[in-house]
């Protein structure tokens, strides 16, 4: 051993390095050494080989799809645009999310192939229906010639005509991320396109509605304060009598500010046609992008999987991007379609055991409407109905204490005490718009999760069928079992 | 973001000296601003390397979003600083 080394060894030597490292025998560290040692690289290495792959499967795709970025364009075209809606996940605190998925998966692809986009921001359970139902109704209002939009005085050499408007969006598409996103979308769009044209106030509705409760009235003397939602029985008097003319002032701005500037043509509203078309104008394709979104402990084992396992999420979200780069288009698939999309429900399906699908099969609506539909059971546990009525409870139960200091404090009965001074209390005119916030915003939650829980299928009108489409992978053929659209 | 239209020129010519002042002022912000855009989203979204001299539709979208997101920004800052102006 000593020969064949003697090179390396003599030039060594001379270093200064200790001669017994030199010529000890080389040996593995001790056991405990060995299993740390083999447990931090297996996990390090894990997450180095996950991430390596997810770039490898993303320069992948941006490569396909690149040669579409390098085309020239003249100045006056404008880009292929689609817009993109990621409603909040019920449960999650943090309503972007969904938008976050959109931003990390699968936004590079669109960016790499030159599309532009325009993410819609919602911030609460159902913001997304009523975005969606107000634009449908708006939408039908100009078509019918109700509304006209303003005629701008500066003429913009590249504003496009409502035509060019209308085919841009029909070229463009819209992004559906999640099921709960869907779910949202498709309820927006039957309520807009079933509903009537009038145009709704939600504020000044609520504010009406809130006014006629018996919340804010004077207590009477030796009866409990009324602190319900419901009209109190030992009232005597109409309500709207006693009410001091305050109150209007809280309600006359929202009355005022919602009357759109009067057509001085005699069709009023009613007038119009009210009925919901048969079958509704050509409409974006859409894609829906499969997203999950694990929330509470139960699922911490999901969440540490995922971390380990992003590339599965890469892949996804850039299949879906592919899919919508590369334009091919199918039907969307209603309730009475024999394809499901769902791979277990299609399992669940053709076994007769229903045990572990039990609560899913109730709610199973065939075709795209069940896209996703195993993870509705993750949404399951996160309704916000018990927090929202405690907190009904709560505030109704301080609600007459406050209003009674705001009143007693405005009549000049009493002087304010020290802490009063000091944290000046609500008046009555904020008291009522602090109700009409929370109330507002309470009954829009429960709105929306009335919409997206699970149980409720995606909404559906016979009046969709031939006229959505969903974006589908090239490769796809027609007995794939993928989810649609991804 | 203000417009030109908003000093209205007078025919008379002694009286409206702060207004052409304004009207220069207004006009080399907004020259400013468009520069800093110019050079801004240049270097953020062209490439150095091209072959041709039109633009692509990358670049296109690119410099749409960075146009976009500029005047979004000079907007909110101009703003704060209003504000903070006011309050201080």
């Amino acid at each position: 051993m000593d020969k064949p080394k003697s090179g390396i060894r003599a030039a060594l030597e001379y270093t200064g390095i200790p001669q017994s490292w030199l010529s000890a025998r080389p040996r593995l560290p001790s056991r405990n050494w060995l299993i740390f040692i083999a447990l931090t690289s297996s996990v390090l290495s894990y997450y180095t080989y996950d991430r390596h792959q997810a770039r490898k499967i993303r320069a992948s795709y941006i490569d396909r799809v690149k040669h579409f970025s390098e085309e020239p364009m003249k100045s006056s075209e404008l880009p292929r645009k689609v817009t993109v809606y990621g409603a909040k996940w019920p449960g999650d605190e943090d309503h972007q999310r969904a938008t976050r998925f959109f931003k990390k998966y699968v936004k590079p692809i669109l960016v790499a192939a030159a599309i532009d986009y325009d993410i819609v921001a919602t911030r609460q359970l159902g913001d997304l229906t009523r975005h969606v139902a107000s634009s449908v109704v708006n939408q039908r209002r100009n078509a019918l010639g109700i509304d006209r939009p303003p005629a701008s005085p500066i003429n913009l050499p590249n504003k496009l005509s409502e035509e060019q408007q209308r085919t841009r969006e029909l070229e463009g598409g819209i992004i559906l991320v999640g099921r709960h996103t869907l779910k949202e979308y498709m309820a927006g769009l039957e309520r807009g396109w079933s509903g009537g044209l009038e145009k709704v106030d939600r504020e000044e509705h609520l504010a009406q509605e809130l006014a006629a409760d018996g919340t804010f009235d004077e207590v009477e003397e030796g009866k409990s304060p009324v602190g319900v939602v419901h009209d109190p029985e030992a009232e005597p008097i109409p309500t709207s009598s006693r009410l001091p003319p305050s109150r209007n002032t809280a309600l006359l701005p929202p009355l005022v500010l919602s009357k759109s500037p009067s057509i001085p043509d005699a069709t009023s509203e009613p007038l119009v046609v009210d009925s919901p078309p048969s079958t509704l104008p050509p409409q974006p394709p859409l894609l829906l992008v499969p997203f999950t979104n694990h929330i509470g402990f139960r699922y911490i084992p999901h969440m540490i999987w995922s971390f380990f396992n992003e590339r599965d999420r890469v892949r996804a979200g850039a299949e879906s991007a592919y899919a919508l780069v590369m334009g091919q288009t199918r039907d969307f698939r209603g309730p009475d379609s024999l394809h499901s999309d769902d791979t277990l429900l299609q399992e669940a399906r053709k076994s007769t055991e229903s045990s572990t699908a039990s609560g899913v099969q109730d709610s199973v609506q065939g075709g795209d409407l069940d896209f996703m539909l195993w993870s509705e059971k993750l949404i399951k546990p996160h309704s916000p109905l018990s927090s929202i009525s405690d907190a009904r409870k709560s505030y109704y139960s301080t609600l007459p204490s406050r209003l009674a200091t705001a009143r007693q404090l405005a009549r000049g009965e009493r002087e304010m005490t020290k802490e009063e001074e000091k944290n000046p209390p609500a008046s009555e005119v904020e008291l009522r718009a602090e109700r009409l916030a929370k109330e507002s915003k309470w009954r829009a939650q429960e709105e929306g999760w009335n919409i997206v829980r699970p149980g409720t299928g995606v909404r559906w009108a016979e009046m969709f069928r031939g006229v959505l489409k969903v974006f589908k992978t090239p490769e796809e053929d027609g007995g794939s079992t993928e989810a649609g659209g991804v | 973001m203000s417009l030109f239209g908003r000093g209205a020129p007078t025919p008379s010519g002694a009286v409206n000296q702060e207004r052409i002042e304004m009207a220069i002022n207004e006009i080399d912000m907004v020259s400013d601003v468009f520069n800093r855009i110019v050079s801004s989203c240049h270097s953020k979204c062209i490439s150095p390397r091209y072959a041709e001299g039109d633009l692509n539709k990358g670049e296109s979208v690119c410099i749409d979003r960075c146009v976009a997101k500029f005047f979004e920004v000079n907007k909110k800052v101009g703003e704060k600083m209003q504000s903070a102006g006011a309050n201080a």
